[in-house]
């Protein structure tokens, strides 16, 4: 295990969807695949936000896990790392976060030699890029506008993972501009209030709420069901 | 906030907290029982039997008058059992060193079912006491009430007896402990229901499709920390390695890196 450092490290994100396919949490993943295809727009292409009401929730994590299950299925997927504060992407990717979203929304670059590939079937990464000063208003620029209508050429998924809701303003920019949003909520640990204002602040943002993803919610004896299954 | 009593929640709850309430009630009942037996003092009590009845030789045969007079009597009897006239007599007796007051508190008379007889009962910290006690009493009471009353209609029926292993009336070890369960029970919930209340954090689907606007997508379980890899993978190995780009100078080692990732 890696000891505490000076600076404060996140632990690498765990893609259990790739590590252990047959668990019981990837069989999760796959089930919420299934719920956010029926309830999103059928669009040609979806540009799907995972946000949380504040930091360390597993927006991160479920975003790089569901690329992977949306992946499964043959589709062209992209994540995007868009948390321009705190970025994270390359880190579970083990990858160097050299260039990405910041440099495009700049104007640096294009969006096809900036994605890399992430060593998995039909997954393609954006990272965060070189963290800017000024974020919000980087994603506020009508480039990010040209930039999903090319991902939407691209790409069957778009998934971006944000900043927390309350923190900062960029999820409710991003919001505001996905088709659908999924809220990540840390299973007790995360207020109730807090929740709910993450939802009142989507709807000012007036986003598509798809719904709410349960982090770490403890097993219980129904999730066995999925054990044994496809052995 | 709603707060709805939703049954299916509660017992939830009290699952999920059960050894607590368990300990809490554990707690109470071993605290009554080590008060039981060792802080509270036992106290004893002795009895003896008064009968009240008209000792005439003329007449043998009872006759109801007799009976309702006598009656009658035995609720002044009670009073004057209990009275100083006779208890300072039975102090100075016995030299005992308290009042008639306190004495008084200790003993109880009754009759049973308007019956001649008057029941005569002395509490008192040893049984040995409790006995002299009821039966001087009763002695004491039988002579002062022939000359108070003029009267002899008074005599003891039944003295009270010094056992060989006296059980003690108070206090009740069981009674106690069972007393201690239900008030340790009703503790132990207690203190769950706040916990319960006071944990305002998400943590059930219910808790989700309560807020108007959100559903739950799904749930993700967290991923045992045992879990073998189901396939090797190169990039496990490399988790462990030091990739970060956080200082300048992890970045200029990590630039010569670009490319080689796969």
């Amino acid at each position: 295990m890696r000891t505490a450092n000076k600076t404060k490290r996140l632990m690498p994100r765990k893609l259990v969807v790739r590590t252990n396919p047959h668990s019981i949490a990837a069989e999760q993943y796959r089930t919420i695949r299934t719920n956010i295809n029926f309830s999103i727009p059928d669009l040609t292409s979806k540009i799907i936000l995972f946000t949380s009401a504040s930091k360390e929730e597993g927006k991160s994590t479920t975003a790089a896990n569901m690329a992977i299950v949306f992946a499964e299925t043959g589709k062209r997927v992209l994540l995007i790392d868009a948390d321009m504060r705190r970025p994270t992407l390359f880190r579970t990717f083990q990858l160097v976060n050299n260039t990405g979203l910041s440099n495009l929304l700049l104007g640096k670059g294009n969006l096809k030699h900036s994605v890399k590939a992430s060593g998995i079937p039909n997954l393609d990464l954006l990272m965060s890029g070189q963290i800017p000063p000024n974020p919000a208003e980087l994603l506020e620029s009508d480039i990010l506008d040209e930039l999903m209508g090319e991902m939407r050429e691209l790409y069957d998924y778009v998934l971006v993972d944000s900043p927390p809701i309350l923190s900062v303003t960029d999820a409710k920019i991003l919001a505001n501009r996905c088709d659908g949003t999924v809220l990540v909520v840390n299973t007790g640990k995360s207020e109730k209030v807090s929740v709910e204002k993450a939802r009142d602040s989507l709807a000012t943002a007036k986003a598509f709420i798809l719904g709410v993803v349960l982090n770490n919610y403890p097993l219980t004896s129904e999730n066995y069901y999925y054990h044994n299954y496809n052995d | 906030m709603e707060s709805t009593f939703n049954l299916n929640k509660f017992l939830k709850a009290m699952h999920k907290r059960k050894a607590l309430i368990i300990f809490v009630t554990l707690a109470f009942v071993v605290f009554a029982a080590v008060a039981s037996y060792t802080i509270m003092k036992p106290v004893y009590k002795a009895t003896t039997q008064i009968l009240v009845n008209q000792n005439t030789v003329s007449s043998q045969d009872v006759n109801s008058l007799d009976i309702n007079t006598n009656l009658q009597l035995i609720g002044t009897y009670n009073v004057i059992i209990k009275s100083p006239a006779i208890l300072t007599t039975v102090i100075e007796e016995l030299k005992l060193d308290e009042t008639a007051q306190s004495l008084t508190e200790r003993i109880t008379v009754t009759n049973i079912e308007s019956s001649q007889v008057v029941t005569l009962s002395v509490e008192d910290s040893s049984m040995n006491q409790a006995v002299i006690l009821a039966n001087t009493i009763a002695k004491v009471f039988q002579e002062e009430i022939q000359q108070m009353m003029k009267v002899d209609n008074v005599s003891i029926l039944a003295t009270a007896e010094m056992t060989a292993s006296p059980k003690p009336i108070r206090p009740d070890p069981i009674f106690n402990m069972a007393i201690g369960a239900i008030v340790g029970l009703v503790f132990g919930v207690g203190i769950t229901l706040i916990l319960d209340q006071l944990n305002t954090t998400v943590r059930s689907e219910e808790d989700i499709e309560e807020m108007p606007g959100l559903q739950v997508l799904g749930i993700v379980s967290p991923v045992d920390s045992n879990l073998k890899m189901e396939k090797p993978l190169n990039l496990s190995d490399r988790l462990e390695k030091d990739n970060y780009a956080d200082s300048e100078q992890d970045k200029k080692i990590n630039a010569t890196k670009i490319g080689g990732s796969y």
